[in-house]
């Protein structure tokens, strides 16, 4: 099931830099399904499925483990811990948000409520409160480079709709954990890359890319949404169906590859909606400009709130994009 | 093909970033006879190889252009936009548009007008976010011919102007892909060693990302970016600017010193005027990508210098577009193997 | 080779000749394979004779900050830029050297007593700034000095306070010291490969082609990094500390370190006695960001000497922590084969 997938993926602890935790509930979770499995030096998992046909092209599909994060840079002397930023984690966002450590040890993120002369408050006025009193307490517990993540937090909200931490992108990672369970006798060789430090500018993907030298690349990831009160770009609902993206800040995709999926949904029999996003990036940006170039394409997740600590996304557009990919990978 | 009717053609052909197909199409054709083996690869970057059995030289100018995209489509039948490339809003106002939807559609580009503004608003400019195009459909006829993604071309005329200028649109780059057709020609009638790759590169306006994966492709040992670059016009700082009527070879840490003078001798050698310009960093054209591909190429750039980049006017001077191809093709005969020996000297 | 003579060396990034000139002068009485790539890398390899040993590159860069001329004046004086990141307020009453000659030139600005209180709240920028080399009119200005003619400050090498150092560039001469030393001293097993290379404070230039060429198991870069430990500073906006060692970073904005070579590291500070703290702060970037990201990517880790001052005519650093790089890197090499 799609749901306990996702569920499975969304618990599991990775930040950038630290995916292997995420990694580790892939492998188990396809374990028996595919035709190998192997790590880089990078930490991307990545996972082949062969396919029937003698001409079979290899298509890359990409999802990746990791989301953001905050990294201790310095352990005060009254116990409390000063953070930096692991990808684009906002001040507004986390403040006031249960954080958790590798080990699960928990943490407050406070944005300092006493701060004069300032317009607006950034990183530099968040702290992580462990409940040490100490110096010496604190060090028992971190070190200086450990990361914190928002706690797991899984929710239903209506008939359909899903919110939790990290969504962006363990949807996705569910995704394509399904895709290479359920992909039977395909057409191409799938070769999934679960990638890592994406949220630090699309470095996992890169090196994969390099590596597997793909015909085709395909990105899985979450999309913003223009659907709220007062935001209408990019023009993407949720529930509306996955989106393909026509362009981003990393990447315009290739048009034949989006023109196959737009295909692929049609022989799926479901509604795709077309993004155009004025900012962010995926994982596509980087397979698309590796070694001489591979064409790229990226299916979105619509998601509101990315990187607070309740991404939403709405479950129907999952189904949809599961049968997408499944014509996909016989189609391309 | 006279190199100006070349430009006047190219400029008109549609090929925003990520979309090249066609004028990839234009460009293949009018070189393919002048070269050995022509390909256009996975991004739509044109390589024409002219061989030689000498070091691997690869010239790059691009061929993507910049434009508009739609993003949303109004109630009202309107059309809001996004940029491919760095548009200036500044000269979109009653700008006139091609959309090209199930169809190509005429398009103006309206904002809301003047006397509706407050006082403050009035003194400053448009944003891209309070234009729009009207196509004079209403919303049910424009929602059946115009998805989310088309492109939106701005409008082309090529104009002459006194003292040997002309204005049209793209001449950045296309201005450059001119240049290197002129060279082509010329290399018919000139002995090269040089193994030659001239490169009509893909969206360097999002990024010189053509040019990534053409140079990792063709694998060079020398490059040669070409590009264009500012005339003076008011209130353009003036290190920044050149004169119209001669190319610009810049210098800095992304140019290859030696390649650079090589360049430039080979300039005086044909009497072919040469100006300077210092870049402290990166050029922000192809030479930054060409030269880090694999394990790096020596690269130099040759810029054309423009009047009014990213407008619809973007002015040059003819006689300065053909030096270029002059030049271009006398520093492709002149590249030698024995140049690699004083590169790091 | 000492530490001032590498100082001394003219390189701002691209044009780092005479540093590579040097530099492989040396590095040839420890290293047979040394060749000179596409990008102007210095690479010195050494083949290993145990193949079951991860390949391991050690990376400095040759490069400086510097300044290039972009024009003259009408009044004869050289119009300019800095290369790579030099805050326009330290360039100010300082001097200059232009061109491979070493051409004398100054930077001034307009007395105090002339100034208005405007004029004195005013950063001085780039286009007010200007080096004078007393030349008598735009022509001579422009036959001594011509368009992109490179500069650097002047400073004289000069080991002051409990084991300091104030010079010019120790970012990233220190690591090219390391370098050299790793070559010297090292009886590493796997293959090895030392790269100075070009352009680091440009944008990873050289590294990024030196990264792809190589193509390493491992890449430790060696670097100076910014030290803000003084006037006051909150411990935490501090990053590192001169003389408590060498800093390890376990993340900037071009590379998270690998997890593994991070903990191994430390631990080999540890058993060793190498003085060495964690870089706090996860600003600046450097060429671990090629090495970890270009071709099939490499594990990377970064070993810097903390530097006060850092892009200034100035730097300082400690000449405990200089060494302490290079005992650090060898100290990893040896654990690689326990």
């Amino acid at each position: 099931m799609l749901r306990d997938t996702l569920q499975t993926l969304l618990n599991a602890y990775g930040p950038s830099g630290s995916e292997h935790a995420v990694a580790e509930k892939v492998r188990e979770l396809l374990e028996g399904h595919v035709d190998s499995m192997k790590t880089d030096a990078l930490g991307n998992l990545i996972v082949e499925k062969f396919g029937a046909d003698e001409n079979a092209k290899t298509i890359m599909v990409s999802a990746h483990m990791d989301h953001i994060g905050l990294v201790v840079t310095n352990i005060e002397e009254n116990g409390f811990l000063r953070v930096g930023a692991v990808g684009g984690i906002s001040p507004e966002l986390v403040r006031g948000r249960k954080m958790v450590f590798q080990d699960g040890l928990p943490g407050i993120a406070v944005l300092e409520p006493n701060v004069k002369n300032k317009a607006r408050q950034d990183l530099s006025d968040l702290f992580v409160d462990i409940g040490a009193e100490t110096r010496e307490e604190a060090e028992k517990l971190v070190s200086v480079g450990d990361v914190c993540v928002y706690a797991p937090d899984f929710t239903y909200l209506g008939k359909n709709r899903v919110a939790s931490p990290a969504m962006d992108d363990r949807c996705a990672c569910a995704l394509l954990a399904e895709l290479l369970m359920y992909a039977d006798n395909q057409k191409n060789h799938i070769v999934g890359v679960f990638s890592t430090q994406e949220e630090v500018g699309l470095r996992g993907a890169g090196v994969a890319a390099y590596a597997i030298e793909p015909d085709i690349g395909l990105a899985i990831d979450v999309t913003a949404w223009g659907d709220t009160p007062e935001t209408k770009l990019p023009a993407v609902k949720l529930g509306k169906g996955p989106a393909v993206k026509i362009m981003d800040r990393s990447m315009i995709a290739t048009p034949a590859v989006r023109e196959k999926l737009f295909e692929a949904a049609q022989a799926a029999g479901v509604i795709v909606q077309r993004e155009v996003l004025a900012f962010g990036g995926t994982d596509g940006g980087a397979i698309q400009l590796s070694r001489a170039g591979v064409p790229t394409g990226t299916l979105s997740i619509p998601c509101r709130y990315v990187h607070s600590a309740n991404e939403v996304i709405d479950m129907r557009d999952m189904e949809g994009a599961l049968k997408i990919l499944l014509q996909f990978v016989d189609l391309a | 093909m006279h190199i100006e009717d070349f430009l006047r053609e190219i400029t008109a052909i549609r090929g925003l970033s990520g979309d090249e197909a066609l004028v990839s199409a234009f460009v293949k054709e009018a070189f393919a006879p002048l070269c050995d083996e022509i390909t256009v690869d996975k991004m739509n970057n044109v390589i024409a190889r002219k061989k030689g059995p000498g070091p691997k030289v690869m010239f790059s100018a691009h061929l993507d252009e910049i434009g508009l995209m739609v993003v949303d489509i109004e109630k009202d039948g309107c059309l809001r936009l996004g940029n491919v490339g760095g548009v200036d809003p500044r000269i979109l106002p009653g700008q006139r548009v091609t959309v090209y939807g199930r169809e190509p559609l005429l398009g103006i580009i309206g904002a809301k007008p003047p006397h509706l503004l407050t006082d403050e608003d009035r003194k400053k400019n448009y944003l891209r976010e309070d234009l729009y195009v009207d196509l004079g459909f209403p919303y049910e006829k424009v929602k059946e011919l115009v998805q989310i993604g088309d492109q939106v071309q701005l409008e082309h005329r090529y104009v002459e102007l006194k003292n040997d200028q002309a204005a049209v649109k793209t001449c950045d780059d296309r201005a450059c892909v001119a240049i290197m057709y002129q060279a082509l020609k010329l290399l018919q009638n000139i002995r090269h060693e040089a193994d030659l790759y001239f490169v009509a590169s893909s969206q360097e306006e999002v990024g010189c990302r053509g040019v990534m994966t053409a140079a990792f492709g063709v694998d060079p040992d020398f490059g040669v970016a070409l590009d264009v670059c500012h005339a003076a016009t008011p209130g353009a700082p003036g290190w920044r600017t050149h004169k119209l009527d001669s190319l610009v070879a810049s210098m800095g840490p992304y140019i290859h010193p030696v390649l650079r003078r090589k360049l430039t001798e080979v300039a005086k050698d044909n009497n072919i005027a040469l100006q300077t310009a210092v870049v402290p960093r990166n050029t922000s054209t192809d030479a930054d990508e060409l030269g880090r591909a694999r394990a790096g190429v020596p690269t130099v750039l040759l810029e054309l210098p423009l009047k009014y980049m990213h407008t619809t006017v973007e002015t040059f001077n003819r006689n300065t577009l053909k030096e270029g191809g002059r030049l271009l093709a006398q520093f492709a005969a002149a590249v030698s193997a024995e140049w690699e020996d004083e590169l790091w000297t | 080779m000492d530490l001032k003579t590498l100082t001394e060396a003219f390189g701002p990034s691209g044009m780092e000749n005479e540093v590579r000139a040097l530099l492989k002068e040396e590095a040839s009485k420890f290293c047979d394979d040394i060749s000179i790539d596409r990008a102007g890398n210095l690479v010195c390899r050494r083949k290993g004779t145990d193949s079951s040993l991860p390949s391991v590159t050690f990376a400095a860069h040759m490069d400086e900050i510097g300044f290039i001329v972009t024009g003259h004046t009408e009044d004869s004086l050289l119009r300019f830029r800095p290369v790579g990141g030099v805050d326009p307020r330290v360039v100010v009453s300082k001097w200059v050297l232009l061109g491979r000659e070493r051409l004398r030139g100054v930077i001034g600005a307009m007395a105090i007593h002339l100034q208005t209180p405007e004029d004195r709240a005013r950063v001085l920028d780039y286009d007010n700034l200007f080096i004078d080399i007393g030349a008598n009119d735009k022509k001579e200005a422009e036959a001594l000095c011509p368009l992109g003619t490179y500069a650097v400050f002047e400073t004289e090498y000069a080991e002051f306070g409990d084991g300091f150092v104030a010079v010019r560039a120790l970012d990233d001469r220190v690591g090219c010291l390391s370098l050299l030393q790793i070559l010297k001293n090292s009886d590493y097993a796997g293959d090895l490969c030392c790269a100075f290379v070009t352009q680091e404070e440009v944008g990873l230039r050289g590294s990024a082609s030196a990264a792809f060429l190589i193509q390493p198991d491992i890449a430790i870069v060696l670097e100076g990094t910014a030290a803000n430990d003084l006037g006051d500073t909150e411990e935490r906006f501090q990053v590192c500390v001169p003389g408590k060692g060498v800093a390890i970073s376990f993340m900037d904005k071009a590379s998270i370190a690998d997890k593994g070579l991070f903990e191994m590291m430390k631990e080999a500070a540890e058993k060793n006695g190498i003085p060495h703290q964690i870089k706090r702060g996860i600003t600046g970037g450097n060429d671990a960001g090629s090495f970890q990201r270009r071709g099939k990517g490499a594990r990377t880790c970064v070993l810097s000497v903390p530097c006060r001052y850092i892009h200034s005519g100035n730097s300082v650093a400690k000449l405990s922590d200089i060494k302490a790089q290079s005992d650090l890197a060898l100290a990893f090499l040896k654990s690689l084969t326990a």
